[in-house]
């Protein structure tokens, strides 16, 4: 909820409504600057108010202000009284499309996906830096107070792991001994273990079918029921790598579980 | 193509559940190809009007907030309603709302804007929205009978109906994600119970389900999730024990419940 519903507002602006119009008869018809400066100074509390809600953290507060500024001073120019609705009504929209205006031109679009990606990063390593120092994973709440973010970020930047993340078979990793080997070389060590696999009888036999990569994973979390932070640790790769690794594997095995039992596909 | 909405909300007026539409939005902006700027535009208007049944609608105490979201041929529509003194009768004349911005956001930001009574008490208002590109879900929307969510009902929780299944497949994760987080859970079981949501929703897909019926319900560390109708899937019992072995571990219960003439799939995630 945002902080800047207050309950004042109502009441000075229905006391203050028959001012407001006068002010704007002597700035708009008789050209008196001192009231158009008065209705910038009574109204300036919108902009600001506005600023707050809707400028993004990537754009200092003092700039997205001089905009929103503007766009009170166009309206303060344009807003015609005789047409009997609020002042606030005319006024929103168009400092809300003088900041939209700058948003564009100043290519904030372009740089959307490039911070949701940076946080996306920021969240994945402290994630990581948190589950090795408390030994188990953050909730989200811890995420959004360490990075200070708010929740709502810290859920879209796990949404974006969740959906871009993708681990390559090959990429180098360092083993205990400091030897880099691939993640594919120390799938083979966990091979043997599969005799262990207590699923039911249809999925064994489509297990068998599966690359090796993917019975690991399959193996760790439902046959030795590791987390899956444990067994990101387990196979040096994060977390979330698991959560997808475990997703596309499950995927695969519905499909060979639904093949005909001779095994044509 | 369905005239009806493709995603229906039912939900308390609490400025918590504001969070988790815009978490529903940012789902449907993924499945829709929504830009990030009408995601945005989309985004603030619709958290205004929630805000203003949070509010508004019921004089500081809670009631139900819904919200449905309709996708047309190059438009989003999206009616956040209230069964409360009117939230849009309160706007529409003018009287402050919040801190008096709220109405001018909503008509700044959406193509149109219109007030509605509800026949069935309350209000509502409904705002089209004109995104330079929005690809409609390919299959039809929800059909009014059948997605009858008061079945689904559980206190102080959350249901939700979606069709086409497509669009679960981004909407429902977020949803679970941003109710897993108010739980408590830490990420890893977060991404279990998403896993869980991802193989339950792969089974109704393949089995033809043409909308989904989702409802949770949060705890102190845990999080109770049904979803269906079970109609056949691998779900019922039918012998393909697959998702029943996947389940049963990253579960911490489970079990088939008859909701009216629907049957749904219950899953219980506690924190481990």
């Amino acid at each position: 909820m945002s902080a800047t519903a207050t309950g004042n507002s109502a009441a000075s602006s229905v006391a203050g409504a028959d001012d407001v119009l006068r002010l704007f008869a002597r700035w708009q018809q008789d050209g008196d600057p001192s009231a158009r400066r008065a209705l910038v100074e009574r109204f300036m509390p919108l902009a600001r108010s506005l600023t707050r809600r809707y400028g993004r953290s990537s754009e200092p507060f003092e700039d997205l202000l001089q905009v929103a500024s503007l766009g009170l001073l166009k309206a303060i120019d344009r807003y015609d009284p005789e047409r009997g609705y609020p002042f606030a009504s005319y006024a929103v929209p168009t400092i809300l499309g003088e900041m939209r205006r700058y948003f564009r031109d100043s290519g904030w679009a372009v740089h959307v996906p490039r911070g949701a990606q940076e946080r996306a990063l920021k969240v994945r390593d402290a994630q990581e830096r948190l589950t090795n120092e408390t030994g188990r994973a953050p909730t989200v709440n811890q995420l959004a107070e360490y990075l200070e973010l708010e929740t709502g970020e810290v859920l879209d930047a796990l949404q974006a792991i969740r959906a871009y993340e993708t681990v390559s078979l090959d990429a180098p990793r360092v083993g205990h001994d400091d030897e880099v080997i691939s993640y594919g070389d120390s799938i083979g060590g966990e091979d043997a273990r599969f005799e262990l696999v207590e699923l039911d009888a249809t999925v064994s036999s489509a297990l068998a079918h599966l690359p090796a990569r993917d019975r690991l994973v399959l193996q760790l979390r439902f046959v030795e029921d590791l987390t899956q932070t444990e067994h990101a640790e387990r196979i040096g790769i994060s977390q979330m790598q698991v959560s997808r690794l475990l997703r596309r594997s499950l995927e695969q095995l519905r499909k060979l579980a639904d093949a005909p039992p001779d095994g044509t596909r | 193509m369905g005239a009806g909405p493709n995603v229906r909300l039912k939900l308390s007026s609490r400025a918590e559940n504001v969070l988790l539409l815009r978490q529903t939005l940012s789902g449907l902006a993924e499945s829709m190809g929504l830009d990030p700027i009408a995601l945005n535009d989309i985004t603030t208007a619709v958290t205004e009007a929630a805000n203003n049944v949070v509010l508004h609608a019921y004089g500081g105490e809670e009631g139900p907030l819904e919200v449905e979201f309709a996708s047309g041929p190059a438009s989003l529509t999206v009616v956040v309603g209230d069964r409360g003194r009117g939230i849009a009768r309160a706007l529409r004349s003018g009287e402050t709302v919040s801190d008096g911005i709220g109405l001018p956001v909503i008509h700044a930001l959406s193509e149109t804007v219109e007030f509605r009574e509800r026949p069935s008490g309350g209000t509502e208002v409904a705002m089209r929205f004109q995104p330079l590109q929005i690809r409609q879900p390919d299959g039809a929307a929800l059909d009014d009978g059948a997605a009858d969510l008061g079945a689904l009902e559980v206190d102080g929780g959350i249901t939700l109906a979606v069709a086409p299944t497509e669009l679960a497949r981004s909407v429902v994760p977020r949803v679970i994600a941003t109710l897993a987080a108010r739980a408590h859970l830490t990420t890893d079981r977060i991404a279990d119970a998403q896993l869980l949501a991802d193989t339950v929703l792969a089974d109704l897909d393949r089995a033809g389900a043409g909308q989904l019926l989702v409802a949770i319900h949060v705890e102190q560390r845990a999080l109770e999730l049904r979803i269906g109708p079970l109609a056949g899937g691998l779900l019922d019992g039918s012998g393909r024990a697959l998702p029943g072995s996947v389940l049963s571990h990253l579960a911490d219960g489970q079990d088939v419940l008859a909701a009216g003439e629907l049957q749904l799939l219950e899953l219980r995630i506690l924190q481990r």
